[in-house]
Order: C-alpha cells, then structure tokens, then sequence
C-alpha cells in the first residue's frame, strides 16, 4: 500500500512539473486560467451583473411564457400510448380554450416587463450623463479636528446633551473625545478605515460608514445631536436633500444640529482645481443652510464664523483716498478675504 | 419478527437511491427480516413495490424500526419526526444551498429545507448510516448520537450488465482515435462540468486538438446546463462536448468503455457512484478530493488538490502516454470496487441493523 502511494505521489509531483515547464515555455499564459473563469460567468446568472442580468433574466421570462399543449404520449406500454393520444385528442379542445387564455396572460406579464427594463434602462442611460467622475481620493475634504477654532464652539454647543450624538466624518475623533470629556455620550464615524486608525488604538466609538449609510440604519429621533462636516460640503444636491432628511427625523426634537462648512468664496479660492472643478457639489452660505433647515423644523440659533482671516487692515490717514482705498479694501475682504469657515448651529423644533 | 421499514422520498427504478432501498429490502428480507418500503410517491413501474407513507400507522407493531433513505425534503421527514419507533437514518447526503444561489431561487429552497430537516432528524435518530466518512462527519456534526459508514449497495454487474456493442461502434466511429474525457453525473453546479470544459480546452491546446468531452447526466439545473454548452460554444468546443440523458444500463456500460479517462472535479460530492462505475469499466480516473470523492476512490485514481485545468490536462495526457500508470489505476480500482461488492455491504447493513433491532445479524 505504502509503496502504491509513493508510486502516485510521484506522478502527481510529475504532473504539477509538467504543468510548470508548460507555464514557463509559455504554452499556458499567465492569467489564462482565471480568463476562462471570467468567461464562463459571463454565461453565468451569478456572474451576470446590472442590465445584464435584467436582460438574461427577462429571456428566461420570455422562455417560459410559451406552453406547449401538444402533451407527450410516449409510455413504456402501448396500450398506455394509445390511452395518452386519446385523452390528448378528446381534451384538445379544452386544453387549446385553457392554454391560450393562459399563454396571453404570460405574454402580457412578459411584455410588461419588456417596458419596465426598456424604461430602467432610459433612466439608467440619463443618470449616466449625469455622472460626475470620482474625485482623487488624496482632495477628500479634511476631517474634524477637535483642536480647530470651531470645536469648541460644537462643545459648548452640544453641552448638556443627554441623547447619543454622532460626529460624521470625524476623522482622528479628537472632536468626539472632546465631546465625552464635557460629559457627552459622542461617537463617530468616517468612510476612511485609515483615518480611524488612531482612534480605535485609542478605544474610542467609531465606526468605518460613510455619514449617510450610517444615518439611513439609525432609529428615527435615537439622536440627540448630528455633527456633520467635511465631505457633506461636496454632496450632489439630491445627496444633500437626503442628509437633510435623515438629519430631521433621527433627531429628536430639541434636539441640536450643527454643521460645519468652508465658505463658498473661500473654497472658490482656496481648494485644489481639481476638487473645483469635478466636485459634484459645492460648499452653501450659511444663510442657505437656514433656509433649508427651516422648511425641515428647524430654528438656527447660531451662526459663528472662523478660520483663516486673511482680511487686509486698512490704510492709515483720515483722507479722501484712503476712504476710498478703504473702502475697497472692505470690498476686497468681503468677498474674498473674509473668515473662511462658518459653523451654523441648529435645534429642531418639530 | 423484528421488521426494519424503509421510507423514502420518491422510489424510481434506475435510479442510485431507489436501487439501493430495494437491494436493501431484498437484503432485509434474506435476513429474515420484515421490510417493506413506504414513500410519498413512485414511479409507475414500481407501484407494487412501494406503500404511501401515511398508511403506516396502521400497520405498525411493536418492535418495528424505521429506516429513512434521507438525500431531498420530503413530508415524510416531518412525518418520521412523530413516531415513537427507532429512527435510523441512511444518509446520502444533501447538496448545500450555495450551490444553487444565483441559478435556482426554487432549488435554494427546497435543498434548504433538505438541511434542515437533516438538522431535525439526526438528534432524533438512534443511529446515522452514512455512505462515507464524510456524510457520517456531517451527521454527527448535527448531533446524531451514533453514526456507521456502510457504502451505498449497487450491484453494478446487475445494474448496467455488458456494453451495449452497437453503442461503443457508433462511439467509437464518432471520434476515431481522439482522446475522450468522460463524467457521469446530473448537470448541477456542484459537478462544475465547467472545469471539464475549462480542461478539455487546454487539453486541446496543448496534447490533443481532437480530444472529446463526453458528458452524461440529467439535466435538473436547465440554466445552468445552457450557460456549460453555451460556454463550450463560446471556447469554439460546441462539437467537441456531447451530453447524452436516459441511457440504458448497457448504453451507459458503453459510454464509460468508450472514454480513455473518467475526469470527476465535483466540488461536494457525498459518495459517488459513477467512480465505482468507471473502476468496473476499467477507465482510469483523474478526480479533485473534494467532498467524499478522496476516500471512495483511494488509490484507485489521480487524485487532484486543485481543480486548475492546465493540471488536470496534464493529468490526463499522463495516462494516455503512461501505460503502466493507466494499468496501475485500473488494477487498482478492481481491487478497490471488491470493499464496495454488494454481498460485502448487504452483510455490512444487516450487521449494523441487527445492533439496532437487538438481534443476532443473518444473511442468507
């Protein structure tokens, strides 16, 4: 016995030899195996993925919408044959009556679903020309940092808060940290697994979840106040809307809001071109926030304004000139020069 | 008279299990036992043979024990799951789920089900005969207290008898002297017969542009039977697969008689039969050791860790220019069909059914 399998060990040991010197004469192409595997769920329902699967899927419809009435009359006895082809003759008429009723029916589901697929797929082909490109994962907008000018604005706050608060895009959760070390029950969460690297060494609540996957799973008025900043700044329009919503009914009411945000002309000055120019959204005025946020309930309590003050000092001198070179220099500072961030602070009132 | 009653799902002749539950019966009965077989349905052919599981109640007496030959659902799971008498169950294994995902919602369900009523019944059985190892493994994983392996009885010379001589002319006309590959087996996406074709593709290429894939087997997954051929189509092999269903015995003698090797890359089998098939052909076999497929086969094979086709080509090409390894395998698998003969299980089943029914084992 021992010596049958040594005897089988060597040919196996052979074989994989073989299939070596094959691969390195190239006679078997690196990747050539895993081609096959791809070809074949190309075929496959499980490999199938989107509108083709939709469309293999509706052909397995159409397969079986037919019915055959033309019963089989074969059978192992003659006599049992000839019994199948009377039965088969004498209730053609009724099968025929029944069948066609029933073969229209199938059609009509069939046809049905023809315009579902050729409607998805219109909508499919218009959201396509709308879709912006990803933008390089190196621009991903910056996460809070609980030592910025505006953390401590979010404490104060969201101090006394009894409620669960969620920081989105929390980054490190220094801005968490500081949360619960003004005695309030904070957790974060952020799409970057690595981003959340230092946090989890440090034992802090954080969870890898995009802000809007994680808001769309939380029970409605379970939170007792939303931080949202970072990449909600970039959100398409419909993305947006959607935050809001969720932000409206997983707070409770009372319940504390605050967002933190670039200003418009300080991203329109200050952010790389390409996140400029392929971001699917753009920063909004802290005054558009309050109007968005009004029509959900909620009542802006506070607007605070910081970051960079790059804002030119006036000239000195108490003449005609320098009032009007002041005068631009004010110009100048509103619109470009102003503080460069804003945190807008909101409480649901219903 | 102690009486061991069988029940199964469905009795059908040419089938692995019906066969074995009659053979069993018969082997019962020999013993000088009672046996008789209760089903939720059967084949036309074999009415007479067969009782509806309902009617058992009132037949039952005292002493009996019940055998269930458990491989689908069946309401006769829930039904044996009631009775009071010694349950033992023959399990032949049931095909897990993930099998099925993706190209049958309907069989996901019914194999699921399967399972679970495995789950039920084996803490409620007095003891699991299993076909291998590796079904008793999962019986007692389930928590069945007592497990036996005792192979599936199949009397193959009964069964399939000599080739069918004008069926092994017209094979061998077909494709001259073109290496054939030949597997048995129903077209189900556990038997990946897409690695057959992913093989026979690089066989072609780099041994034999000629070579065959025979293929033979009921089609129970349609979908995934259309996406093997139209895959063989697409790799240019659509002349060079052939699928043949409902041979006769003698018809599929000829088939395996026909191939120069039996190729088997199932990834879950629970025994298989067409191994045992293949050693009395004579077909030497190259097979993945997946499932049970390692320990039925033994040494009477090319047994391969990985499924890749480059190697199971070369595994192929080697017994066709190995004479004294194609010898090798076939002597070795005589030698291994003599451990599944049927007098040596009958006397094996009616060994562990005596322990269960308390009495000395008999065979006639």
């Amino acid at each position: 016995m021992a010596d049958r399998v040594r005897y089988l060990d060597e040919v196996m040991a052979e074989i994989d030899a073989e299939v070596r010197r094959r691969r390195a004469s190239g006679d078997l192409p690196a990747g050539l195996e895993r081609e096959l595997d791809e070809l074949f769920l190309e075929f496959s329902p499980v490999g199938l993925q989107g509108r083709a699967r939709l469309r293999e899927t509706l052909s397995l419809v159409d397969g079986s919408a037919y019915v055959d009435i033309a019963v089989p009359t074969a059978s192992n006895k003659a006599v049992g044959s000839y019994i199948k082809r009377v039965m088969r003759k004498g209730l053609g008429w009724y099968m025929n009556f029944i069948v066609t009723q029933i073969v229209k029916f199938a059609w009509s589901v069939s046809r049905m679903f023809h315009v579902v697929v050729d409607h998805i797929e219109d909508l499919e082909a218009a959201v396509e020309a709308h879709r912006s490109p990803d933008l390089p994962a190196s621009v991903a907008p910056s996460a809070s940092d609980g030592g910025s000018w505006w953390a401590a604005a979010a404490v104060e706050a969201l101090a006394g808060v009894t409620e669960r608060v969620v920081v989105a895009d929390c980054g490190d959760a220094s801005l968490v940290e500081a949360l619960l070390v003004a005695g309030v029950d904070a957790y974060g969460v952020d799409p970057s697994d690595l981003a959340l690297e230092p946090a989890l060494d440090r034992g802090v609540d954080v969870r890898a979840e995009p802000a809007l996957d994680h808001l769309e799973v939380v029970a409605d008025e379970a939170l007792g106040g939303i931080v949202l900043t970072g990449s909600v700044q970039w959100l398409r329009p419909n993305e947006r809307e959607r935050v809001l919503d969720l932000v409206s009914s997983r707070l409770a009411v009372d319940g504390t809001f605050v967002l933190h945000s670039a200003s418009p002309a300080a991203w329109a000055a200050s952010a790389p071109p390409v996140v400029r120019d392929l971001a699917p959204g753009h920063p909004l005025h802290p005054e558009t926030w309050a109007h968005l946020l009004g029509g959900r309930g909620f009542v802006v309590t506070a607007t605070v304004t910081g970051g960079d003050d790059r804002r030119l000092a006036h000239v000195g001198g108490d003449t005609a000139d320098s009032a009007t070179v002041n005068a631009a220099i004010d110009a100048i500072n509103d619109q470009l020069l102003g503080p460069t961030e804003y945190l807008v602070v909101a409480t649901r009132e219903r | 008279m102690t009486a061991v009653h069988q029940f199964v799902p469905a009795l059908l002749p040419r089938d692995a299990t019906g066969d074995h539950t009659r053979a069993l019966r018969d082997a019962l009965r020999a013993a000088g036992w009672e046996s008789d077989i209760y089903v939720e349905a059967a084949h036309d052919e074999l009415q007479d043979e067969a009782t509806y599981f309902e009617k058992y109640p009132s037949r039952a007496r005292p002493g009996d024990v019940l055998l269930y030959q458990l491989g689908t659902s069946s309401p006769v799971a829930e039904f044996l799951l009631g009775r009071d008498e010694p349950l033992v169950l023959d399990y032949h294994n049931v095909t897990p789920a993930s099998f099925y995902e993706g190209w049958e919602a309907h069989t996901v369900e019914k194999v699921a089900l399967a399972r679970r009523q495995v789950a039920a019944l084996a803490p409620h059985a007095v003891l699991g005969i299993a076909d291998s190892a590796f079904n008793a493994r999962e019986l007692e994983d389930l928590g069945c207290p007592a497990t036996a392996v005792v192979p599936i009885l199949v009397d193959l010379q009964t069964a399939h008898g000599a080739a069918d001589a004008a069926e092994l002319a017209r094979l061998t006309a077909d494709h001259g002297d073109a290496t054939v590959l030949l597997f048995v087996g129903r077209l189900s996406p556990n038997k990946c017969h897409e690695r057959l074709v992913e093989a026979l593709w690089v066989y072609r290429r780099l041994y034999d542009p000629d070579a065959r894939l025979h293929l033979v087997g009921p089609t129970v997954t349609p979908e995934y039977a259309e996406a093997v051929f139209a895959f063989a189509d697409e790799l240019g092999l659509a002349d060079a697969v052939r699928h043949a269903e409902g041979l006769t015995g003698a018809e599929l003698a000829a088939w395996y008689g026909d191939a120069d090797v039996f190729v088997c890359l199932s990834e879950h089998e629970g025994f298989c039969i067409p191994l045992l098939e293949a050693m009395r052909a004579d077909t030497p076999i190259v097979a993945l050791d997946a499932g049970a497929v390692g320990e039925t086969l033994a040494d009477a094979g090319l047994l391969l860790e990985e499924a890749r086709p480059a190697t199971v080509a070369a595994a192929v090409h080697r017994i066709r220019q190995d004479d004294g390894l194609a010898a090798f395998l076939t002597e070795a698998g005589r030698r291994r069909l003599e451990d599944f003969a049927a007098p040596v299980t009958r006397q094996r089943f009616v060994e562990v059914l005596a322990g269960v029914a308390g009495r000395e084992p008999v065979v006639a």
